[in-house]
């Protein structure tokens, strides 16, 4: 949202947050400690993250625990009969997920008898279970896979996607000790479409006409890029590395 | 003007599904108290000035299900009324006190004891509890278009795999809005800008002529898209995307330097909810003594410092006038040099949600009305839906793939799967899987088991709403999501579990359609892979 700053919260503002993020000392901190030690409790963030996205998530964050703090005191009751959700399913499958042209997300669970048939009845039986992405250029049909070996334990994983063009799909396999491989379950596929203009940059570095309708939308008036990596990318090919 | 350049505004009027008469009072329910007293009330007071002084306008509002449903909703409404008794009774106190205590105050505490005023007012006698009735008259009249959107507001690349659940989103969209609005919609605002190739199938088997899309959505088409953000694109079926335009939308959008964040604006942040001795304060925040916004704010922004200034209303008005003028200028330059280019006039659509404008941005909806007024004097008639502009030029659109993209951090899913939220996905997904399994195993049941498998297809829908991961990604009220996905779906397995043993826990079953109320007339048939 907008206009989240931390500096802007007055002093009391910043203590009754220290207080409700459990701060132990809060009451011993002047305001430049305060902040600090709230933007420590804030930031174990995703190292994914720039720094510059990193600001805008704590100020974010900031904005929230002030607006919708609720304290330990109200309580949604269960309606009755309810029970906790299982850690997991009894059925043998694996689904995938698409977060961004380069990164998909992966979950999967084991039926009791497919955990059986890959680790036996003590659980000792030594075999491995490993994830097969397979990646399929969608312009020649060409297919590579990569294996990601993945313990007993495991029950979701974030797969790279190295190119575009391609459609992937993951199984979930069990090789045994001997050697011998077989798929238990199989994803549906994703796919990840390249860009026209990914492709024909040195049409928007020649063309200026081409570069204003198709790329300045996508800066601010003080030079900031939309949030995403694939258009920073172009944007570094088209400054020649400037931006 | 030389260029007269074409604006369609959309606002995304939405708040999740939060109703809990179970309790007295409930601090979530205060989101939708919030968003109407101080954005969906004074927006329509806007539209109607400029109605009544004949000034031409069209805008866009998306009204989701879930807000039109809370909207409608009688203990709410109820809940609404006492909520603004107690602000003005806070304002009475607070003029009572700024006038013997802080008199540089007391003009906007008496301000803000009028708009109460005002909007209690309107909120009984003109609207009578109902707002949409307000809206409802402002589209026959031909000022705005209304929209509707996913029926839970939920983020759809993430069930793109789950056909059927993304055909319940739709047409339960669809449909709450011919219930609401009395006709069909024909533009649909897709949650969060999240879109994937081939969503659009969906969106034409129910009837929608067009979606709006995030700006990076045409640079990265897989298609010579001939330009860029400002044409709106058919889809290959005929459907039509407009995508946002990121510069014109971050003039108002972008924290760091968008309009909102002039030091002569009100600040959000300071708050008599937290500035007050807790003695003084504690009726009007939530028992026991925890503290919120009250909504009585008196400093400006100011600068990056807690020594903050009083708020001045007139410095404030003279901003927003020079800041609409900028607007509109930046706009015009932007069309003239586009024009030239593209040989044709361009489209900028901005997409905002609504409560940006008043709750988050206190002169957001001044600046609106000085927008249109501005751009009325100077006779630009600039103002479009996606659904006039197509009249008008819809035969003269490119046709091409938009790619998947959202607005949200990094332009695509990240902020609705990553680590602090992607183990909801397995449960979500396994209750779609089951819905449709019960769909196919009890198909047109009557009586309790219809009741039973309706709220089963209720639970499913509420928890893929997608406030629930942004709050878990935000890290705000996590406490509150987490125990909203994980209710929803641990209510659909007690359907499941019981329908498994062909029995209906009644017990459950009354308590759960007295909290979730949502969609009356749903048909849990709707899950139904093989309709």
């Amino acid at each position: 949202m907008i206009l989240i700053n931390i500096d802007s919260l007055s002093t009391t503002e910043l203590q009754y947050i220290a207080q409700q993020e459990q701060l132990d000392d809060w009451k011993s901190l002047d305001r430049e400690e305060l902040i600090d030690a709230l933007e420590e409790a804030f930031g174990e963030q995703d190292d994914e993250v720039t720094s510059a996205q990193k600001g805008k998530v704590h100020r974010n964050r900031y904005c929230n625990s002030l607006t919708d703090y609720r304290g330990d005191q109200q309580k949604v009751n269960d309606l009755p009969g309810v029970e906790q959700l299982p850690e997991n399913y009894l059925d043998t499958s694996i689904h995938l997920l698409q977060r961004d042209p380069q990164w998909a997300y992966a979950y999967w669970s084991l039926s009791t008898a497919s955990q059986l048939m890959v680790f036996g009845e003590d659980g000792q039986q030594p075999s491995t279970l490993f994830l097969r992405v397979q990646q399929s250029n969608l312009s020649d049909g060409t297919v590579k896979t990569f294996d990601i070996e993945v313990s007993v334990s495991d029950h979701q994983w974030n797969i790279n996607l190295p190119d575009t063009g391609c459609s992937y799909l993951v199984d979930l396999c069990w090789r045994d000790k001997k050697g011998n491989e077989m798929s238990l379950a199989q994803s549906k596929s994703i796919e990840t479409y390249p860009a026209y203009w990914q492709e024909h940059l040195d049409d928007l570095i020649e063309d200026r006409d081409l570069y204003l309708t198709h790329f300045s939308a996508l800066v601010t008036k003080e030079g900031d890029i939309v949030d995403n990596a694939v258009i920073r990318d172009l944007a570094q090919h088209l400054s020649k590395g400037v931006l | 003007m030389s260029c007269n350049p074409s604006i369609a505004l959309i606002l995304n009027a939405h708040l999740p599904f939060v109703r809990h008469p179970e309790y007295p009072k409930f601090l979530e329910e205060d989101w939708l108290f919030e968003s109407i007293s101080e954005s969906y009330l004074p927006l329509l007071r806007m539209f109607n000035r400029l109605k009544s002084d004949k000034i031409p306008f069209k805008m866009t509002i998306s009204l989701s299900p879930t807000l039109c449903c809370m909207l409608t909703d009688s203990v709410l409404q109820e809940r609404f009324i006492q909520f603004m008794e107690r602000h003005i009774e806070l304002g009475e106190k607070e003029v009572e006190r700024c006038t013997k205590e802080q008199p540089e105050f007391l003009e906007m505490a008496q301000f803000y004891l009028d708009q109460s005023r005002q909007n209690l007012s309107d909120y009984q006698d003109k609207y009578h509890n109902n707002i949409l009735e307000g809206f409802k008259v402002l589209e026959t009249s031909g000022h705005l278009e209304l929209a509707t959107t996913a029926a839970t507001h939920a983020y759809l690349p993430l069930y793109k795999d789950y056909p059927t659940a993304i055909n319940a989103q739709v047409e339960l969209g669809v449909q709450s809005f011919l219930t609401t609005f009395g006709h069909l919609p024909k533009g649909f605002w897709l949650p969060e800008c999240g879109y994937y190739p081939e969503l659009e199938d969906t969106l034409k088997y129910h009837g929608i002529s067009w979606f709006q899309t995030a700006s990076q959505s045409m640079l990265l088409s897989p298609d010579k898209v001939e330009y860029g953000t400002y044409r709106p694109v058919h889809c290959p079926n005929g459907v039509a995307a407009f995508p946002r335009d990121f510069q014109a939308t971050s003039l108002v959008w972008s924290n760091a330097t968008g309009y909102p964040a002039d030091k002569n604006y009100r600040e959000f942040y300071r708050d008599i909810g937290y500035d007050l001795p807790m003695e003084y304060i504690k009726e009007y925040i939530h028992e026991p003594s925890v503290r919120v916004f009250t909504g009585y704010k008196y400093w400006a922004i100011t600068g990056q410092t807690d020594q903050k200034v009083p708020y001045q209303r007139d410095k404030a008005q003279k901003r927003i006038a020079e800041h609409a003028e900028n607007f509109l200028y930046n706009l015009q330059k932007k069309a003239e040099s586009l024009e030239k280019t593209m040989h044709k006039a361009p489209l900028f659509t901005m997409g905002y949600d609504a409560e940006l404008f008043g709750h988050w941005w206190f002169e957001g909806i001044d600046w609106l009305e000085q927008v249109i007024r501005q751009s009325a004097e100077k006779g630009m008639n600039s103002f479009v839906s996606p659904s006039t502009f197509l009249n008008k030029e819809g035969s003269t659109l490119q046709t091409a793939r938009p790619a998947f993209s959202s607005w949200g951090q990094g332009g695509y899913s990240a902020v609705w799967l990553d680590g602090s939220n992607a183990w909801s996905y397995q449960h979500i997904h396994k209750a779609i899987e089951r819905m449709e399994e019960l769909s196919v195993r009890f198909s047109d049941q009557i009586s309790l088991k219809q009741r039973f498998l309706n709220q089963a297809a209720r639970e499913v829908l509420l928890a893929m709403a997608s406030d629930w991961p942004f709050i878990l990604f935000n890290k705000s009220s996590t406490e509150y999501a987490q125990k909203r996905i994980g209710d929803h779906l641990k209510n659909f397995n007690v359907v499941y579990q019981n329908m498994c043993k062909n029995a209906v826990n009644t017990e459950w079953l009354v308590k759960a359609e007295k909290r979730d109320i949502i969609f009356s007339d749903i048909d849990y048939n709707i899950f139904n892979p093989e309709r």
